[in-house]
């Protein structure tokens, strides 16, 4: 937990440092905090349809958020700072205060849980409360709906347990990884390992961050469906354009 | 074996074999996103964003693997 406060307070510095000192033409340390955001920016404005500016700004949060917590988890003595506790037989072991904090899943299913929250909510309000349940209830054949309705549901369910499980699954198997190759080799091949970590850690963040626009695009686009199937029946390439993604995990 | 063991040998082999799936899935859109960059360098921006998602999606398989794991060794008594 202390490694997400930690991410916080390190977004929250950068963030005031850039409303204060924000110059029009970037300098060295105002470029490497714009590098990112432009970079996710591009990619959301790109792939998310029309609506995209709405939820940029989500999405940008989420992968900064989980990036910083992810690289702050892999700096070299951070797992030593820690409380002493007396172990259950009495020896003394070390509970390290900064933990990778995506260790842990409280961690990964609050991000993930924000994530359903919001992708529930854009879709009620591109489909309003009754036409996002019946595109959640009710199947396209409509007597198909008892065999599909279930399989909707926990398909929709699912993706909480796969975001955050996959977010989790990767910094606990990396962190496991890397002590494993420390006890098993002590001298510089960890390093290589750490280094595969940063790129973990940078992958999964984008990862997080692309499967939540992906899914509040696909709550957009369903309603968009409807919608231009009734008023025109011939914007079969703009709808494509709209949900580029593969379908629902 | 007892009861513990067991549940330990089931984990493992839910992960283990949990993984050769998503492993081959992630190999095959790993090749066919490079053949598409090789044919046409250009479009590795166009590509790169798709061939994320499809792993991630991948990915999700071995991940519900991990999950039985995990159930298994913790919250079956």
């Amino acid at each position: 937990m202390v490694g997400a406060l930690l991410a916080s307070a390190v977004l929250l510095v950068a963030a005031g440092w850039f409303i204060r000192r924000a110059e029009r033409v970037p300098g060295r340390l105002q470029s490497l905090i714009e590098l990112p955001i432009e970079w996710i920016a591009g990619i959301v404005r790109n792939t998310g349809g029309k609506r995209s500016a709405e939820f940029a700004a989500l999405v940008i949060a989420v992968f900064l958020f989980v990036l910083v917590a992810n690289l702050i988890g892999l700096l070299p003595g951070v797992g030593t700072v820690g409380l002493a506790h007396e172990g259950e037989h009495g020896e003394p072991t070390l509970v390290p205060l900064v933990r990778a904090a995506a260790a842990d899943l409280n961690f990964t299913l609050g991000l993930a849980i924000i994530a359903f929250v919001a992708f529930v909510a854009w879709g009620i309000r591109a489909n309003g409360v009754l036409g996002y349940l019946k595109e959640l209830l009710i199947a396209e054949p409509a007597y198909m709906t008892p065999l599909l309705t279930p399989i909707h549901l926990i398909s929709e369910l699912s993706r909480v347990i796969s975001l955050s499980m996959r977010l989790f699954g990767n910094i606990f198997a990396g962190e496991a990884l890397l002590a494993v190759m420390i006890v098993l080799a002590p001298l510089l091949v960890p390093a290589a390992f750490l280094g595969f970590e940063v790129l973990v850690a940078f992958v999964q963040a984008l990862v997080f961050a692309l499967l939540t626009m992906t899914y509040i695009t696909l709550a957009i686009a369903e309603h968009r469906q409807h919608d231009s199937q009734a008023a025109h029946p011939g914007t079969e390439p703009e709808r494509k354009e709209a949900s580029p993604a593969p379908g629902s995990a | 074996m007892n009861a513990v063991e067991f549940q330990l040998l089931a984990a493992g082999l839910a992960i283990g074999l949990g993984t050769i799936g998503p492993g081959i899935g992630i190999g095959i859109g790993f090749s066919k996103a490079m053949e598409a960059i090789g044919r046409n360098p250009d479009a590795s921006g166009t590509i790169f964003v798709p061939y994320i998602l499809g792993i991630a999606l991948t990915e999700a398989m071995a991940i519900y693997a991990l999950v039985i794991g995990l159930i298994l060794i913790f919250a079956v008594g």
